[in-house]
């Protein structure tokens, strides 16, 4: 029982940080993402609406 | 009332917040790409927020608890597993990177590319129905947990039921995928603030030492190693491994994701950084169920395990943990905690309004209509037929939530209704991409097979979950080889449609 005792230790000294520092990195760098997907777009937006006003 | 006026004013600015902000994604939409997978514009970490956000809802934490609670850390393999394999599939880009190469929308679209229109159409009907099933018992299971929480008087379950359902419609319906990747990264944000912070709580309130002793004393050997444990054993995590594989990569909701990225190394980032949160995401609510067993495991035994005795009342064990952050949790983190379960709750259900909707759209009406001879749909009506399929679905939810109630573990439940079209799906998937001498019929052999053989044994011949899980993989694999290998071999379909360096489409 105890190597698994210590292996879910283990695995939970892993998996809780892990979970926290890619929750840190994601908030931060996510939000400058979402803004570039906002851009991109209004471009495709734009595009569209310019071929759409072709004769 | 377990809440006070702090947590309600949380609460509901949380809500009405979120609201405002997906309906502003409603003016990005242009076309059916931006309606379903949002321009392909998505980068690796909106991508990470909204795969993550979308998988992890209340459905999850309450499962997870329940699966702690009755089974203690040897339930940690479901979450190990979940995963490692998604951190395998992310470095080698298994199935997904040739899957975003193909520019698809949906899963059963791939079964059109490769095979043929028919074998799409069973396809769609297949994921719809599984997926519509699976996500059936979330909307109860889920306010279940918000009244308990908030201590709301149990008869009002209905109308929670139905608020929450109303307020993911209202932007998912209007603002499709690009809406739900700007929630879903609030969304994250907020569950995952929550889920560190009720970790803390319940390790803090419980005990680390506490929490073992009563595992052991309670379920010994088997409450820490999940091969003596007789729910688990080697073929439970055989059949998770295979499970798991089919999930990344096939389930419609999270394949969405990888279809929506900029590239398919961006898909693969992705998905490997994902797995490393699938690891906290099934461990941290297991270590609650846990927790809660420790508090308030006194009652009767059933099934091996005391039933949670909560204020003198007997409850079932996927009730222990909400009860117990009703307990534990203080004036305003109860208010934090709760916001961020209803954003798990919304991010993950809105997802999945808009993955079964799709399939439906995309991948039932739009070939019956191509079948009937009936003229293309220009991208207006088919973003109204999604919408249309968004309330349909929902309206489904709301009935079928209030009248099933899934019989054991609700895990297990979810992973068979879930195996009903991934069985056939993956093993068509994986046939289809790296077999050239997969064809239409061993496809249709597959899928129908699959399906029969998740179906017959678990709802008719009420076999274990893992021998169903092997019968409906084995039998699906059976047929595409069987069907493939016995008939006419077709014309590759795919030859020249994959890049080496796993980069765009050759054409």
């Amino acid at each position: 029982m105890k190597p698994w005792i210590w292996f879910w230790t283990g695995c939970l000294l892993v998996a809780g940080p892990a979970f926290a520092y890619i929750t840190i990195i994601v908030t931060v760098r996510g939000f400058r993402d979402l803004l570039d997907m906002f851009r991109a777009l209004g471009n495709q937006h734009e595009m569209v609406e310019d071929t759409s006003r072709e004769p | 009332m377990n809440f006070t006026v702090l947590d309600w004013f949380i609460v509901v600015s949380y809500l009405l917040g979120t609201v405002w902000i997906g309906l502003a994604g409603k003016k990005y939409i242009g076309n059916v790409s931006h309606y379903l997978v949002a321009g392909r514009e998505l980068g690796v970490y909106a991508g990470i927020a909204t795969l993550a956000a979308t998988e992890i809802g209340t459905i999850t934490f309450m499962y997870n608890a329940e699966l702690g609670y009755k089974y203690g850390f040897s339930a940690f393999a479901a979450a190990l597993i979940s995963g490692l394999v998604m951190i395998f599939i992310g470095r080698t880009g298994f199935v997904v990177s040739r899957f975003r190469q193909l520019k698809l929308m949906t899963v059963p679209e791939f079964f059109e590319v490769k095979y043929s229109r028919g074998l799409r159409l069973l396809t769609g009907v297949l994921v719809a129905l599984g997926g519509i099933l699976n996500m059936g018992v979330f909307l109860r299971i889920e306010g279940e947990f918000l009244t308990i929480v908030s201590g709301i008087n149990g008869e009002y379950l209905v109308a929670v039921m139905a608020a929450i359902l109303l307020l993911e419609l209202v932007y998912t319906v209007a603002g499709g995928m690009v809406s739900v990747v700007i929630t879903d990264f609030l969304q994250y944000v907020l569950l995952s603030v929550a889920t560190i912070m009720v970790t803390i709580y319940a390790v803090y309130h419980v005990g680390w030492g506490n929490a073992v002793h009563k595992v052991t004393a309670t379920l010994g050997e088997a409450g820490f190693s999940p091969i003596q444990n007789p729910k688990f054993g080697l073929t439970f995590i055989i059949w998770q491994i295979l499970l798991w594989f089919a999930i990344n990569t096939c389930w419609q909701t999270t394949a969405m994701r990888m279809f929506s990225t900029k590239s398919p190394e961006t898909s693969r980032k992705i998905m490997m950084w994902t797995g490393f949160i699938y690891l906290g995401r099934g461990m941290l609510p297991m270590l609650w169920g846990i927790a809660a067993l420790t508090l308030f495991g006194t009652g009767r035994m059933d099934h091996g395990v005391p039933l949670p005795i909560v204020n003198g009342h007997e409850l079932p064990p996927i009730d222990a943990m909400p009860a117990m952050l009703a307990g534990i949790l203080g004036p305003g983190v109860k208010g934090i905690v709760v916001a961020g379960m209803l954003a798990a709750t919304m991010s993950v259900n809105s997802s999945y309004l808009l993955g079964w909707s799709a399939v439906i759209s995309q991948d039932v009406i739009l070939p019956l209509r191509q079948l009937l001879k009936k003229p293309p749909l220009n991208s207006r009506r088919q973003i109204l037929i999604n919408r249309v399929a968004n309330l349909f679905v929902g309206l489904f939810l709301m009935f079928w939530g209030l009248y099933y109630t899934p019989p054991g573990a609700v895990y297990l439940y979810l992973n068979i209704t879930g195996t009903i079209f991934l069985a056939g799906g993956f093993v068509g998937v994986v046939g289809g991409l790296y077999w050239k001498r997969a064809n239409a019929v061993g496809g249709y052999l597959a899928m129908l097979m699959g399906a029969i053989g998740a179906i017959v044994p678990f709802f008719f011949l009420h076999w274990s979950e893992n021998v169903t899980g092997f019968v409906a993989f084995g039998l699906a694999a059976t047929g595409l080889i069987a069907g493939s290998l016995l008939t006419r071999p077709s014309a590759d379909k795919l030859a020249g449609r994959f890049s080496p360096a796993g980069g765009e489409a050759l054409r």
